[in-house]
């Protein structure tokens, strides 16, 4: 009842043995989550958190059958991990660091194009399907098993979401963060699309945010649907003003400046149900008139 | 990061970029020096160096700086001191530097460049494709502002490798929508290249010429140049760090103030929240002992709002410098347990990225320690002002 990730996902975490990737791995496997190996180089052949560790992630795949990976790893050595994870094709590599640079971005978007890899992040708190899997740092406690699916760029409104469906009754299938920078491995429609695919999620929470065009492009990917599952959405931003700029090489490729309710009308125009405030996220839920968790 | 004209321009024509002779003044004495030296006659051109577009359609706040912009066109050796002794020390407000303007401290003199033709040139990421995106505009008499507004169809694009640059067929390209002769074909590709090298080398995220000009020889030459760096990347650019301007940047300072707080930053990799000047100096000064540097520190002083102090701990922990957090009070009118509170409030909205170390004393320390210790949060606990940076310096180790 998820997409991405589920009870029989083989974690493998890359940079185990930190103090906040130690912190929240074991957080994970209380929660359930099938960690299976750890990578720290010139650490391979310990053992941390009772898992073993090994110096490369292909040795680690060969090992242990690992098939996602979560990136502990500072922003700086995100790119040779993302490298890693592709060379020894995972499915799935959750990024959690803030600030890696964007050249960097470019480069393993570079990477990941035609890999078998997905990147989630980086600057995300991960993805949960709620009493299955945790691959990232969320406050697990607030997951409710269910039937919504939630993705969104901001960390802590990920946070509000959940606790949004809970209150209309209602409980999560999976739960994603796309991660808050420039550059992002996972766009809005490559996670609208697999929701629409699982037949274990009714409707979609879609939480946006001021910058880039995610939202307009996550838009017209489910305008162009055939069947839609109801899409609740919600937009932060609104009440920041634009800072002062320079140049205006920003405002041309974005075909003027963007602002919060421009993303706002196109999701509605697509068809979604965008309200004004988060906190009103429930009570269009409850209008879906689905069953309860 | 952004950095000035004079700056941009100097490291781009270090990438075979051709850029008309100038140099940047403090003073009008320094001013008419540097017009003598790069050309005996004139006309000259006086450049306000902010970090701002629109300058030539600027205003300046003073009303002895003159009527005219922050980008002045001076016949005269004699008018280059007094123009630039108006716009020295006044105040530029352009369409882009909102209401409050920006303060000229030096302003670029630079040699009158004859050209034909002009034309708009920037290099963006375009975050949606993740890739370098060359922009080119036939501005002919419009405002590139107008034309991004209003016919961005207008506006040639093209995507660049990353390695590569621009191709061939995107120069000619380039070529044709400029409808510029054959014998600009060296020197545009030159330019274009240029650029893009540049672009790429100094991690920037975005490089603006605006505008570019042709001259008779059919030579590309930059006419002005701005330049933002990827603060993610400055690890890398340690050379880019005295280039910073912080009266353009500091806006951290600007927060801090709102809240009573004091903010300083420097160079190194730590940030450090205290409350009061004595304590701040006496952790800097061990943590310099111990072979680190002090990134920022904020002084909360005799803080009590829970909010605030979270908001002053927001302003550390995004300082995308700060690659551990230190956190030293001596509670005496500062109760621990509302920064504690603060501390909690400010991680848990911002996330958490790097090691945090904890060292109370005073009012109300055993409850600010149940508090962090409750919140889960990964933060490690020293019971001295050594043993926190000592142990802060070890995790950070561990966190590499």
């Amino acid at each position: 009842m998820s997409i991405l990730v589920d009870k029989h996902t083989k974690v493998l975490i890359q940079g185990i043995t930190g103090t906040q990737a130690s912190f929240h791995v074991k957080r994970s496997m209380d929660y359930g989550t099938k960690v299976v190996a750890g990578v720290t180089p010139g650490k391979g052949g310990t053992f941390h958190l009772d898992v073993p560790v090994f110096n490369t992630v292909q040795e680690a795949v060969k090992e242990t059958g690992a098939n996602a990976s979560v990136m502990y790893v500072p922003a700086r050595f995100v790119k040779s991990a993302v490298k890693e994870a592709v060379e020894a094709e995972l499915d799935l590599s959750v990024c959690i660091a803030d600030g890696v640079p964007i050249k960097d971005m470019l480069e393993i978007k570079a990477m990941l194009h035609g890999s078998e890899t997905r990147l989630i992040g980086p600057n995300t708190p991960g993805i949960i399907t709620p009493g299955e899997a945790r691959l990232g740092i969320f406050p697990e406690n607030i997951h409710t098993p269910g039937r919504i699916g939630i993705v969104s760029r901001s960390s802590t409104l990920t946070y509000e979401a959940v606790l949004e469906t809970n209150r209309a009754g209602l409980g999560q299938s999976t739960v994603i963060g796309l991660g808050d920078d420039m550059i992002v491995g996972t766009a809005f429609e490559d996670i609208l699309e697999l929701f629409h695919k699982d037949t274990n999620t009714d409707a979609i929470v879609m939480i946006g945010q001021m910058g880039g065009t995610f939202e307009e492009a996550g838009a017209e990917f489910y305008k162009h649907l055939k069947h839609r599952k109801p899409v609740i959405g919600f937009v932060a931003g609104n009440a920041v003003p634009f800072g002062h700029k320079m140049g205006y090489a920003g405002d041309v490729i974005t075909n003027g400046s963007i602002t919060v309710q421009d993303k706002r009308d196109a999701m509605t125009k697509a068809g979604m149900t965008v309200v004004d405030s988060i906190n009103n996220i429930h009570d269009e839920l409850a209008k879906l008139g689905l069953a309860k968790a | 990061m952004n950095v000035h004209e004079y700056q941009a321009k100097k490291i781009i024509s270090q990438y075979g970029i051709k850029i008309p002779k100038g140099q940047v003044a403090y003073t009008p004495l320094e001013a008419k020096n540097i017009a003598r030296k790069i050309s005996y006659r004139g006309p000259w051109m006086l450049k306000a160096q902010i970090q701002s577009g629109a300058r030539n359609k600027g205003k300046f706040i003073e009303k002895s700086a003159g009527r005219k912009g922050g980008i002045r066109e001076v016949k005269h050796l004699s008018d280059v001191y007094v123009e630039a002794d108006k716009m020295l020390g006044a105040t530029l407000v352009t369409p882009q530097t909102g209401p409050k303007g920006k303060l000229v401290s030096r302003i670029y003199v630079e040699e009158f460049s004859i050209v034909k033709k002009i034309f708009y040139t920037g290099l963006v990421i375009d975050r949606m494709n993740a890739a370098i995106t060359l922009l080119i505009a036939d501005i002919k008499n419009r405002e590139i502002s107008e034309m991004a507004a209003h016919s961005p169809e207008l506006i040639l694009r093209l995507n660049l490798d990353l390695l590569t640059g621009a191709s061939q067929e995107q120069i000619h390209q380039v070529l044709d929508y400029l409808e510029l002769g054959e014998k600009s074909v060296q020197s545009l590709e030159q330019f274009i290249n240029g650029l893009h090298q540049a672009f790429v080398d100094c991690d920037a995220t975005m490089l603006e010429v605006n505008p570019a000009g042709v001259n008779a020889k059919g030579d590309i030459i930059a006419l002005d140049a701005k330049l933002s760096i990827d603060d993610n990347a400055l690890f890398r650019h340690k050379d880019f760090l005295p280039l910073q301007d912080e009266y353009e940047t500091e806006d951290r300072e600007l927060k801090a103030n709102k809240n009573g707080f004091q903010y300083s930053s420097f160079d190194g990799s730590i940030g450090c929240i205290v409350n009061g000047d004595g304590i701040a100096l006496a952790a800097m000064d061990l943590i310099r002992e111990k072979g680190e540097g002090t990134a920022c520190f904020l002084n909360v002083k005799g803080g009590v709002d829970k909010d605030k102090i979270a908001s002053g701990i927001k302003i550390i922990m995004t300082n995308p410098r700060v690659e551990g957090i230190l956190i030293n009070v001596l509670g005496g009118f500062l109760r621990c347990n509302l920064l504690a509170e603060g501390i909690v409030a400010a991680a848990s909205e911002v996330g958490l990225n790097v090691p945090l170390v904890v060292r109370f004393e005073g009012t109300n320390k055993d409850e600010a320690k149940e508090i962090l210790l409750h919140s889960k949060l990964p933060l490690i606990i020293a019971d001295s002002m050594e043993d926190s940076v000592d142990k802060l310096l070890a995790a950070m180790e561990a966190a590499d």
